[in-house]
């Protein structure tokens, strides 16, 4: 039981990690209809550039960590504005588009960074909390009300500001959009932005826990993206879900099966996704009519 | 909405891949006045009204709302003319409640107490929109959804409204109280230019009317005139 | 095409000679492109051609591979017999992994086989019979009587001949039935569904067909390097791979081969910056997709076509082709009339919406059925439900008595029933001719045994439908279009492609939805001449139309729809008399009296 729990909670806290990208998937696929393949690359460059001024400037990190949602956010705006002409036209190309994105971001990483990587020391240098024998990292739980922190402002801004439901409507009606007023492009480049920007959270977290590496966005990414699809593609809470249930599943899977974690966690997301192909919140509908 | 500006377009053309979906055709919106466009499905009526918006590439050689030419104005910059879009079909933003849309209507202005007060003439307008703000748009009926439609082009606080078959897939009651609508808004000043396939609706609506035939103005005249004219009701029944 | 002979030939003797200009180590690299040239063209065919996203092929790639070295190697087999078992393997994860294709859409299928491509390296790099990170080395050379394939120009002779065969076999799949489906099912799969393409099981086909492209390539590596190792079948390699296909342009197989053999060759000049040729080949994917989608491959096309534009190349000077008269159908005796239609009590809706409610109606056999009412009345929707896009919310729909309630499009298909679609659904990037071949073909999913065992077969096949085709373009005057892109021809042209299409079918029952639309007055009346003669050689047609004109000539019975019900049926003039349709069309104030009841079932929702 006592392992049970450890792992547990081990997995909840990666999968905190997990949520946020699968948050940074779901809203620029609930605002563009796009699924953006870079979006685990771009979760790397966030880790790199987060880790860098932390590690290198010797700035303190929760600074570090705002310059790289800076940052990062331009880059996602300059992906959007190269891909911009695709918008609204061919869906299957510019997601081979955003892989494209991908290649090159992994490369200049590890032109400006090295191949080798890095390992960020821990940022809350507390002692661990112990609650009924379980011991919880401090950091773990800095991840989690971050993580909270940042749904609940995600949450209000698609729910209770007029950009965010603006940029709702955008996906489910780009004309309809338009002849309201609605800049459709530059609602998109916002999309991304926010895309970037919480895939630099998401690196930003996730360094003192993994080994930064120039390859790490593939698995980050695609366990996100699982994540996402197993919540419910495009749901915000859906993606909560699904990411921490990911984190779960793969601290388990890792407890068990050791090295075979990600085939394991990969098998048992395709049987899921195979039974219920919307997730557990269903798939938000985008309009591309 | 009560000073009115006069709408004129010439020359309008409109090209779909290699195909010519209007060709070349002119009309006049009177300041307060409202102009009907009708014709069978592929015609072009609806075509030309997405072009205006600038929804689809054109080809005009004047397009003038007043003072102001709008020949090169972007389709997003529309509705800051004062130009108000009602989309075919039910393009309602489906995955927001219904007062989003409503306040979406007015995203080119602040949402202050004056577009507070449209949302309250809206719901006076269409008191079922009242009752179901908190609704997701895409769970109204058609005929709800429709309104939602009008209502959200009202919240620009146009001073025209281009209308795309509003009577579409509604039932002949439905169609009378928007048609009940459209005559209120007119008693308002507001201009309209209105393309419709229902016949009836649209000689009642309006004042003038085009009939279109691929892609040009067949027939023109005085709504009134044009519903006892015995080629109109050929094409509409088969007489 | 006596240029192309030469060409072909040209390249096949350059390849010929090739290695006796090359080291030894440049022969190396020849050997390794080629093996990316088979992987690529299988990707080209399931992505270019199919329009399905992979991103495993270096999953298939690496299973076969493997499966090669731990046979040899662990097992004791000779190179051949694991050579086959192993592209067994491959072939048999193409299946598993073309099976959620069964169900999902694009981003799903890109992220599951990602994932497989990931739980592979995974694997690979921790089970101990793969030897874990240091891979396995000491895989026997494949043996051939009187050849030394430790030689790495012998083999590049074997390779080079595999090549051609697999490129041979690519291009014959892509101009035969089964390509042809495939790219009518990338172009449009609703449409594809709705002429017979069995479009999942097709979508399955496509990635069993890139898998053995796969393995073909793995057993060929390993034979080639002789020891396999986890980093060769990466991530990264999966998107070079990708890159190659993009740039070359996926939609043509030679393409695929043109992008692997340069992105292999920059990848050779840049092998000391391997970092800056991957943001190399990574931004020009991005360039591609953006400035130019077809790839290489379409670029002398666009060249040829912004050549003209400037007036450098004078434009096509051939006469100008014309749409030809409609030749009619042979007259049948009109078969007794019995239903072969029967609509009972069908609804259908759409979270809130009502879009039919409690439809019922029987169309005989050989009748011309007209259905008419208002835009939005649910026209569609019923057609959409009886050729089986749409599961009804209730009700059910018999075709000669038998139910076919909510069976998939192609079984419809296959039964029968054919149908053109209000705006119009052809397949864009496939010629007018090939649009009607993949109608004509009737053959199922399991006569593709052929491409394998029997190939002649399916070239004399292919023969006959063109043949048919020759026959229906000239029926319906299409001859002079025939290899023309649909969206190239007149509207009108465009709706005679589509309905000659859905004759392409020999359907019993043809649905037209809104054949007048965008139709001028001369085009009209072509269309009703050509209706005519398919319901006199015996076709049951039912037409939704709003040219009144049109149907009160043409239909014997009308149904007329409104919010979702019938409203009337009768013969064309009952119904044009009828108070509640004239109230529907035209509307007359003295009919009001049957207003209150719909208002109330408005009111229900």
């Amino acid at each position: 039981m006592q392992v049970f729990l450890q792992t547990f909670i081990g997995g909840v806290s990666l999968g905190a990690i997990y949520a946020l990208v699968a948050m940074g998937f779901s809203l620029v696929f609930r605002t563009m209809g796009l699924v953006n393949f870079s979006h685990g690359n771009v979760v790397m460059i966030g880790a790199y550039i987060a880790s860098t001024f932390y590690l290198s400037v010797k700035l303190p990190f929760a600074v570090a960590m705002v310059i790289a949602l800076g940052l990062t956010g331009l880059i996602g705006v300059f992906i959007e504005r190269v891909l911009r002409p695709l918008e609204n036209k061919d869906f299957d190309l510019m997601l081979i588009g955003t892989i494209g994105f991908g290649i090159v971001l992994e490369a200049v990483a590890i032109i400006i960074w090295g191949a080798t990587g890095r390992a960020v020391p821990n940022p809350v240098a507390v002692a661990p909390v112990q609650i009924f024998g379980l011991r919880i990292r401090t950091y773990d739980l800095v991840v989690l009300a971050i993580t909270t922190a940042a749904t609940l402002l995600l949450v209000y801004f698609l729910q209770r500001t007029k950009r965010g439901a603006a940029m709702q409507a955008v996906a489910m009606d780009h004309e309809a959009a338009t002849a309201v007023g609605i800049h459709v492009g530059r609602s998109n480049a916002i999309a991304f932005m926010l895309g970037a920007a919480l895939a630099a959270l998401a690196g930003g977290l996730v360094g003192p826990l993994l080994y930064v590496n120039p390859s790490m966005g593939g698995m980050l990414g695609i366990k996100g993206f699982a994540g996402a699809i197993l919540g419910g593609f495009g749901s915000i809470p859906g993606a909560i879900v699904g990411g921490i249930a990911i984190g779960v599943l793969d601290s388990f899977a890792g407890g068990w099966f050791q090295g075979y974690s990600d085939l394991v966690t990969f098998l048992v997301f395709t049987m899921i996704i195979m039974i219920r192909p919307t997730g557990i919140f269903g798939e938000r509908t985008v309009n591309r009519a | 909405m009560t000073q009115g500006l006069e709408f004129s377009v010439s020359d309008l053309t409109v090209h779909y891949g290699g195909v010519c979906a209007v060709n070349g055709i002119g009309f006049t919106v009177p300041a307060g006045e409202s102009v009907g466009v009708i014709g069978a499905n592929g015609a072009g009526k609806s075509s030309a009204l997405k072009a205006l918006m600038g929804l689809v590439p054109r080809r005009v050689s004047s397009m003038r709302f007043g003072d102001v030419d709008l020949s090169r104005v972007k389709a997003r910059d529309m509705v800051r003319h004062g130009i108000g879009y009602v989309p075919e079909g039910r393009h309602v933003f489906s995955g927001l409640s219904v007062e989003k849309n409503l306040l979406l209507g007015a995203y080119a202005r602040p949402w202050d107490a004056k577009t507070r007060a449209g949302l309250a003439d809206v719901y006076e307008l269409f008191p079922v929109l009242g009752e179901m703000k908190d609704r997701l748009a895409g769970a109204l009926s058609g005929g709800q959804q429709q309104m939602l439609a009008i209502g959200r082009a009202l919240m620009s606080q146009p001073k025209l409204l281009l209308l795309d078959e509003p009577s579409m897939g509604l039932s002949p009651i439905l169609v009378e109280t928007i048609l009940g609508v459209l005559q209120r808004l007119k008693g308002q000043g507001l201009s309209m230019l209105l393309v419709e396939q229902n016949a009836k609706l649209t000689f009642e609506a309006t004042s003038t009317c085009l009939v279109m035939e691929n892609g040009q103005v067949a027939m023109s005249g005085r709504s009134a005139d044009l519903t006892h004219d015995a080629r109109v009701r050929k094409i509409y029944l088969g007489l | 095409m006596k240029y192309r002979i030469a060409g072909i030939a040209a390249l096949v003797a350059f390849a010929w000679y090739l290695p006796y200009q090359l080291d030894s180590y440049m022969i190396h690299v020849a050997n390794v492109i080629i093996v990316f040239a088979i992987l690529a063209i299988g990707l080209g065919l399931v992505m270019g051609v199919a329009g399905q996203i992979n991103l495993a092929q270096i999953a298939f790639f690496g299973a076969a591979a493997y499966g090669t070295a731990i046979l040899t190697t662990r097992a004791g087999f000779g190179f051949w017999t694991a050579a086959a078992l192993a592209m067994l393997i491959a072939a048999t994860i193409g299946l598993l992994v073309g099976t959620p294709a069964l169900r999902m859409q694009s981003h799903y299928l890109g992220i599951v086989t990602l994932g497989l491509a990931l739980a592979l390296t995974n694997w690979v790099t921790n089970a101990h019979i793969a030897g874990g990170a240091e891979g396995i080395s000491g895989i026997p050379a494949p043996e051939l009587p009187g050849i030394d394939l430790h030689n790495a120009y012998f083999f590049y002779y074997l390779e080079l001949v595999v090549f051609l065969l697999a490129l041979a076999f690519g291009l014959f799949v892509v101009h035969t039935p089964l390509g042809r489906k495939m790219r009518a099912m990338r172009d449009d799969s609703l449409a594809a569904g709705a002429v017979g393409v069995e479009v999942p099981q097709l979508r399955m086909t496509a990635f069993f067909l890139s898998s053995i492209y796969g393995g073909l390539a793995g057993v060929l590596y390993a034979g080639l390097i002789r020891y396999v190792a986890p980093e060769s079948f990466s991530i990264a390699n999966m998107f070079l791979l990708l890159a190659m296909v993009i740039i070359g342009g996926r939609q043509s197989l030679i393409g695929c081969v043109v992008g692997a053999v340069a992105l292999s060759l920059l990848r050779e000049v840049l092998v000391d910056y391997p970092t800056y040729a991957q943001v190399a080949y990574g931004s020009v994917v991005v360039l591609t997709v953006v400035f130019a989608p077809t790839g290489l491959a379409g670029l002398p096309k666009r060249i040829r076509g912004l050549l003209r534009r400037v007036g450098w190349l004078p434009g096509d000077t051939g006469p100008v082709p014309k749409l030809g008269p409609f030749l009619p159908y042979a007259e049948t005796p009109r078969p007794a009339a019995e239903p072969i239609l029967r609509i009972d009590e069908v609804s259908m809706h759409f979270r809130g919406l009502k879009a039919l409610q409690e439809i019922s109606m029987t169309v005989n056999a050989g009748e011309i059925r007209g259905i008419v009412g208002p835009n939005g009345s649910g026209k569609t929707t019923l057609f959409n439900v009886v050729s089986g896009l749409y599961r009804p919310t209730a009700g059910r729909v018999y075709l000669a008595d038998k139910d076919m309630t909510a069976a998939s499009p192609h079984v419809l298909a296959r039964k029968g029933i054919a149908r053109t679609f209000q705006n119009l659904r052809l397949f864009a990037l496939l010629s007018v001719r090939d649009n009607l071949l993949v109608a004509l073909d009737q053959t199922s999913i399991l006569s593709n045994w052929r491409y394998v065992l029997w190939q002649a077969g399916v070239w004399r096949h292919d023969q006959s439908l063109r043949a048919e085709a020759d026959e229906l373009l000239q029926r319906f005057g299409l001859t002079d279009f025939a290899d023309s892109a649909p969206g190239e021809l007149p509207y009108g042209t465009q709706r005679r492609v589509e309905i000659a299409r859905a004759m392409a079918r020999r359907p019993s029952l043809l649905l037209l939805d809104e054949p007048a639309a965008g139709l001028n007055g001369e085009e009209v009346r072509q269309l009703s001449e050509i209706v005519r003669s398919i319901r006199a050689s015996g076709v049951t047609v039912v037409i939704i139309e709003h040219n009144m004109g049109l149907v009160m000539s043409l239909c014997e019975r009308v149904t007329v729809l409104a919010s979702g019900r019938v409203i009337a049926d009768g013969t064309p003039a009952e119904v044009a008399r009828a108070p509640q349709v004239v109230e529907a069309y035209l509307g007359d104030s003295a009919m009001s009296e049957d207003v209150p009841e719909i208002v109330e079932t408005e009111a229900a929702r």
